[in-house]
């Protein structure tokens, strides 16, 4: 035995962080099965196997499908339309999204209360821009906030939701009245 | 033992005394001569040793917020599974059969009979009350840290009931917070 041992350096998962040959024992071998395939193919020589043959499944399906094979890989041609669904060129407007902005008034203690406004964005609205027009409006603060589903949104302090529909639809053009709902009670309440 | 162990059993911890830490020093290098050339590594002697102390008498030996090694009571220091898997030749080694492995992952104690069939593998020279390395069958490394409730060559005699208590295993609530108590152990004051 000359000099220190050298510490083993050990394969852990990054799904499940057992050791890699215990995956399969693990609380959810399914979920470790895609990086096994790629970080511990040896351990598992089964399931890289199991994969390359629901992978000439797949491709097989796709070129029956499609009934074309249009050389240039197959994996760009399925990949290209998604993107277009998810975001137009600029970024300005998600065409999945439906556009309408929501107004609900949050009650913070018996009398202070504030409003949230969602979805201005969506009409091409700048959200810091329109909380300084919000603040100044109705001389109270505003700020921009990240909302629970990394949608920002604006909070103003105070009620002051009788006209802000007014305000907005005035402010910006952009945006209908139509499109304006009162969140009330946990219902969707058209403003118009 | 660290079945559902979490953070929240610690109950204090604290950067131990050189002279304290002297001693679990030594104790250490004596339950485990394989580490006296990296000793200096694992528990530099100017850094501070932090031990945790939590329910059931267990105390967590943590040094660089890394647990490292373990005991209860005043009993012999076992090293985590993290620590071991680097340095496997530090523990004797008893071996459970593939059809043990859940069991074991799962918290059971060690029963004879899953060391004792075809699969497993004794080391006679491992007496009772031993701290041991548990491996598995088709299986490169530990999965466990034992504890014998008795000799190797009981386990074979009697081949019945637990022979080793499961101390530590993959995948416990040690194995899970290990990275946890490392913060925990980080924002905890540094006393004394
Ligand atoms: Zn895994």
């Amino acid at each position: 035995m000359a000099g220190k041992p050298q510490p083993v350096r050990v394969l852990y998962c990054a799904v499940c962080s057992l050791p890699a040959e215990y995956c399969e024992f693990g609380p959810d071998f399914e979920k470790c099965k895609p990086w096994l395939i790629q970080n511990a193919p040896d351990l598992y020589p089964d399931l890289v196997k199991e994969a390359n043959a629901k992978e000439t499944d797949k491709v097989a399906n796709q070129l029956q499908s499609t009934g074309i094979s249009s050389g240039g890989g197959d994996g760009a041609a399925s990949s290209a339309p998604k993107e277009e669904v998810k975001r137009l060129p600029g970024g300005k407007i998600k065409k999945k999204e439906k556009q309408e902005v929501t107004i609900e008034k949050v009650t913070r203690n018996k009398r202070k209360s504030i409003t949230t406004v969602k979805g201005l964005e969506l009409f091409g609205v700048k959200l810091s821009d329109a909380s300084k027009k919000l603040g100044k409006k109705f001389a109270t603060g505003a700020s921009v906030v990240k909302g629970p589903t990394e949608k920002d949104q604006i909070d103003v302090q105070g009620d002051i939701a009788y006209d802000i529909v007014e305000f907005i639809t005035d402010t910006w053009p952009d945006v209908p009245e139509a499109a304006i709902f009162f969140i009330e009670d946990g219902r969707k309440v058209p403003a118009a | 033992m660290f079945k559902k162990f979490s953070t929240e059993e610690v109950s204090a911890q604290n950067q131990v005394k050189a002279s304290v830490q002297r001693k679990i020093r030594q104790s250490i290098a004596d339950e485990y001569p394989g580490l006296e050339q990296v000793l200096e590594d694992l528990i530099p002697k100017k850094s501070p040793l932090i031990v945790a102390k939590c329910q059931n008498h267990l105390n967590l030996v943590v040094v660089n917020n890394v647990p490292l090694f373990f005991n209860i009571r005043d009993g012999p220091y076992m090293p985590t599974l993290r620590l071991l898997h680097q340095y496997p030749d530090i523990m004797k080694k008893l071996q459970v059969d593939r059809g043990a492995i859940r069991f074991v992952l799962s918290g059971a104690n060690i029963m004879c009979p899953g060391l004792t069939s075809p699969g497993g593998s004794l080391d006679d020279e491992v007496g009772a009350e031993t701290p041991v390395a548990i491996m598995a069958e088709g299986k490169q490394h530990a999965l466990a840290i034992g504890f014998t409730k008795m000799s190797a060559k009981e386990i074979r005699d009697i081949n019945k009931g637990i022979g080793v208590d499961n101390m530590h295993y993959l995948n416990d609530g040690l194995w899970k917070s290990g990275y946890i108590v490392a913060l925990a152990t980080s924002l905890s004051f540094a006393a004394y």
